[in-house]
């Protein structure tokens, strides 16, 4: 960014050089300025002037000061005298608007193509000549100028320089370059840039701001074409030409306004709609009635002026309020086309003394500033694309990479459903088969007569069919049943059976809710219970029963008591189940403990991690081998 | 069922003889010699019950031979509506039995319990009374508020209901029954007589079935249980 007040300075100072150097020359001994000659006028087919009517007149000479609304033929007479006639002699004519045909002393040097409609546009260029023997004489030598205009178009006939043919050359080539060439220079960079620009636009419609300027500049060199084109082509007449660039410096002047709204990030729907709607008006008129619109040409010179001035001057003022450093840049650039156009305006409508134009010199380095600019703002963009890019980069990772996770989980996710659901087909071919034929059995055995071996096997096959009815109960339930939810099962049917055996149970579930501990812990968990119960049905004569199942912090409690004839627990054991609760505490990897002393009750309690210890998952054969290891 | 006079005549439908014998069994050890009669199909039930209007009970099995027992209980339940309907449910077939509650029945027994079991359940529903599980607690419960949706329920505003012309005081009972309390530990902790609480079950059970019969039936055959 630092670098760009460096350039504008630079391109500023280059301006005031050339400015400089333009005016070097102005003085010299060797070349005579004519500036006195006779006018008259005549109509458009004279081809020799009219005997009276001569005017002395001041060269330049703008003619319609004199004759305000003459169309036609001027012819201007000069003289001057030559000591030498040995050597060659070089003959500028500074500015003949519109169409010219010079004699010297009589006879033709020079014809324009077009002497009447379409008139050549002999005003764009210097004209220059070198006059030698015999045409040239020693003494008195008569120049006549006939030239060709219209009252509109400031018709008019410049200064003539006479003298040392190198110096006069030198002095033409001058004019051409800051006239004609840097007209042309100034039309062919804003095509140019125009042309990167609107490409820019073409692949990305959204920038407008780069189309906008695509147009400004296109239009604006089209319009320059005014200051280089010798005819008035494709126009039958100069009304049609001037009318038709007088149009292109409004549109040029619309779409530059635009551009800045645009640049500012604004958009003002109705005034745009305005302008461009009176833009068309101005093409219809200049189109269809050229011979009432060239003349008029002011109107919309003033009208594109005017708005090129006040949409520069709103952004001037707006950068300065906006403190953004890209548009302070811009306005700066802006500021030049300003001041030099303000001369320009002088010289169009005759106010300024001047041939030469200035905004043709400046354009140039105003486009080049502004090109700057909106390669800045392209670059910019870009930045932040690229920033994008690398936000992007990481998301599309991080993204993927909770994807996988998540693919990861879920195909966790799929395995145990299918694990479960294989269990639950199981468990039904279990209960359906081998549950049916054990009921069946256990009717049938307690149909037949009674014997003491026969009511064992029932009471064996009855313990099975309890653990049957566990593994149903901990495998066939939904997946999200609490221990809560499986402990209310057993202690529904075992407060049955107490109540029908006449034992009074007392039960205290406490913290099951929402505890998860997994299908196989749950089974031996319930198993454990299931068979303490058993052991109190069985062997205890108990008349009260306590069961409690609580939680306290990360363990889990399971306590029966009850008040039957106990045991002696150091010399009996075997028989009582004891070494299946010890098996099955040592699977849940928790602590048994028993208490009982004859008489008076025995007193059972597993205290457990409600979490599963290392080694102890939700794989069976796992904890299967674990136990038959141990 | 006169709710004095036990169970009356009771119709036992099941295929497997040995079950049916039990059930003949248990059934007569409690009304007496001569109160039960037999049927091993559905078209064998339907046949019984057209040809005994003294008929008072049915236990149904649900996987007969030329039909499934809800069939039976819902047709029951359409031609005969003054007998009582209980369904004995096999191992693991808890859904069946909250089907068979939809269509109709207002008890089950379930195979796999002993006879001692059996037989106070057989007495419950003697005394006018209904036995009830925390499995079919819990379904019940999550069946009420696809029961608030129905019709019927809408169309009759009973005071004090909420879910189906289900009462507040029923639903805390079902609640506590899916906790895993037994009937006595209830009466104990609501204040109400055994009785009582037995009572409410079976006006649980025919709550359930009114209006949800037919759907009941319907929904049976759609996950496939029928058929």
């Amino acid at each position: 960014m630092k670098r760009w007040p460096a350039i504008v300075l630079l391109g500023i100072a280059a301006l005031l050089l050339c400015a400089c150097a333009r005016h070097a020359g102005e003085s010299s001994t060797t070349v005579r300025t004519l500036d006195r000659a006779d006018a008259v006028r005549s109509n458009w087919d004279a081809a020799t002037p009219p005997e009276s009517g001569w005017t002395p007149v001041a060269l330049p000479d703008t003619w319609t000061r004199r004759w305000a609304a003459h169309d036609g033929v001027v012819w201007y007479r000069l003289q001057w005298f030559q000591a030498d006639d040995a050597v060659p002699v070089g003959l500028l004519l500074d500015y003949v608007c519109l169409a010219d045909a010079v004699y010297l002393n009589g006879s033709l040097i020079h014809r324009d193509p077009q002497l009447v409609e379409p008139l050549t546009r002999s005003w764009i260029k210097p004209q220059f000549f070198l006059l030698d023997r015999p045409l040239l004489r020693r003494g008195q030598n008569e120049l006549l100028v006939r030239v060709s205009g219209l009252a509109a178009y400031q018709p008019g006939f410049g200064r003539v320089r006479v003298g040392d043919p190198a110096e006069v050359r030198a002095r033409y080539e001058t004019h051409v370059r800051w006239q004609y060439d840097s007209e042309l220079f100034s039309g062919a960079s804003g095509i140019v840039l125009g042309g990167i620009f609107g490409m820019f636009w073409l692949f990305r419609r959204k920038d407008a701001v780069y189309g906008w300027y695509a147009l400004s500049a296109w239009l604006f060199a089209a319009y320059g074409s005014n200051y280089v084109t010798r005819s008035p082509w494709p126009f039958a007449s100069t009304d049609g030409w001037q009318a038709f660039v007088a149009v292109l410096y409004v549109a040029a002047a619309f779409s530059f306004a635009v551009f800045l709204l645009r640049y500012c990030e604004k958009r003002w729907p109705w005034t745009e709609r305005v302008l461009g709607l009176l833009c068309a008006v101005f093409f219809v008129y200049a189109l269809l009635w050229p011979a009432s619109a060239g003349p008029h040409r002011a109107v919309m010179i003033l009208m594109g002026g005017g708005l090129y001035y006040v949409a520069i001057v709103a952004f001037i003022v707006r950068a300065v309020r906006v403190r953004r450093m890209d548009q302070r840049i811009l306005a700066a650039c802006l500021l030049i086309p300003l001041l030099t156009s303000s001369h320009d305006f002088l010289v169009f409508f005759g106010i300024a003394n001047d041939s030469a134009y200035l905004l043709a010199l400046t354009s140039p380095l105003t486009m080049i500033g502004l090109g700057s600019v909106l390669a800045h703002r392209f670059y910019v963009a870009m930045r932040r694309v690229e920033h994008f890019n690398v936000e992007l980069h990481q998301e599309v990772e991080q993204a993927t990479r909770r994807l996988s996770e998540t693919l990861a989980r879920e195909h966790q996710l799929a395995i145990a459903n299918t694990r479960a659901s294989e269990r639950l087909n199981l468990v039904r071919d279990v209960h359906d088969g081998f549950g049916g034929s054990l009921l069946g059995t256990i009717v049938a055995l307690e149909n037949s007569p009674a014997t003491s071996e026969t009511t064992a096997i029932v009471g064996r096959l009855k313990e099975l069919r309890d653990d049957l009815r566990l593994i149903i109960d901990t495998t066939a339930q939904e997946r999200d049943t609490d221990l809560a939810g499986l402990l209310a099962s057993l202690r529904h049917r075992w407060s049955h059976r107490f109540e029908v055996a006449g034992v009074e149970s007392r039960w205290q579930l406490a913290g099951a809710e929402r505890l998860h501990l997994g299908a196989a812990r749950s089974l031996d968990l319930l198993r454990f219970l299931q068979e303490a119960l058993t052991n109190v049905l069985k062997h205890a004569q108990a008349s009260n029963v306590s069961v409690v199942v609580r939680r306290d912090c990360d363990d889990l409690i399971v306590e029966v008591i009850d008040d039957g004839v106990g045991f002696d627990s150091r010399v009996s054991g075997e028989g009582l189940g004891l070494a299946s609760l010890q098996a099955r505490a040592d699977r849940l990897a928790a602590r048994f403990d028993l208490r009982a002393c004859p008489g008076e009750g025995t007193a059972i309690s597993l205290t457990a991690s409600v979490f599963a210890t290392t080694g102890a998952t939700e794989d069976r054969s796992l904890l299967v081998d674990r136990t038959t290891g141990a | 069922m006169d709710a004095a006079t036990g169970l009356g005549l009771t119709l036992v439908v099941d295929d497997d003889a040995s079950m049916r014998r039990r059930l003949v069994n248990l059934v007569e050890a409690i009304g007496g010699s001569g109160t039960t009669c037999v049927a091993g199909s559905v078209a064998d039930a339907q046949g019984k019950a057209q040809t005994t209007p003294s008929l008072r009970t049915a236990l149904v099995d649900l996987g007969l031979p030329d039909g499934h027992g809800i069939e039976l209980i819902a047709w029951l339940g359409d031609f005969h509506p003054h007998v009582t309907c209980v369904v004995i449910s096999a191992w693991g077939d808890e859904r069946s039995v909250l089907g068979a509650l939809r269509a109709g029945a207002v008890g089950y027994l379930l195979k796999e319990r002993d006879d001692d079991e059996l037989r106070l359940a057989l007495l419950s529903m003697a005394r006018g009374g209904a036995p009830i599980d925390p499995f079919v607690a819990r379904g019940i419960l999550a069946l009420l508020p696809k029961l608030n949706d129905t019709p019927v329920s809408k169309t009759t505003p009973t005071s004090g209901s909420e879910h189906g012309g289900i009462s507040r005081r029923e639903t805390e009972i079902l609640g506590l029954v899916a906790q895993g309390h037994s009937n006595r530990d209830i009466a104990g902790m609501t204040g109400l007589s055994r009785l009582t609480i037995e009572s409410y079950t079976k006006s649980i059970y025919r709550k359930l079935a009114v209006g949800s019969r037919t759907a009941a039936v319907f929904e049976a055959r759609a996950r496939g249980i029928l058929d």
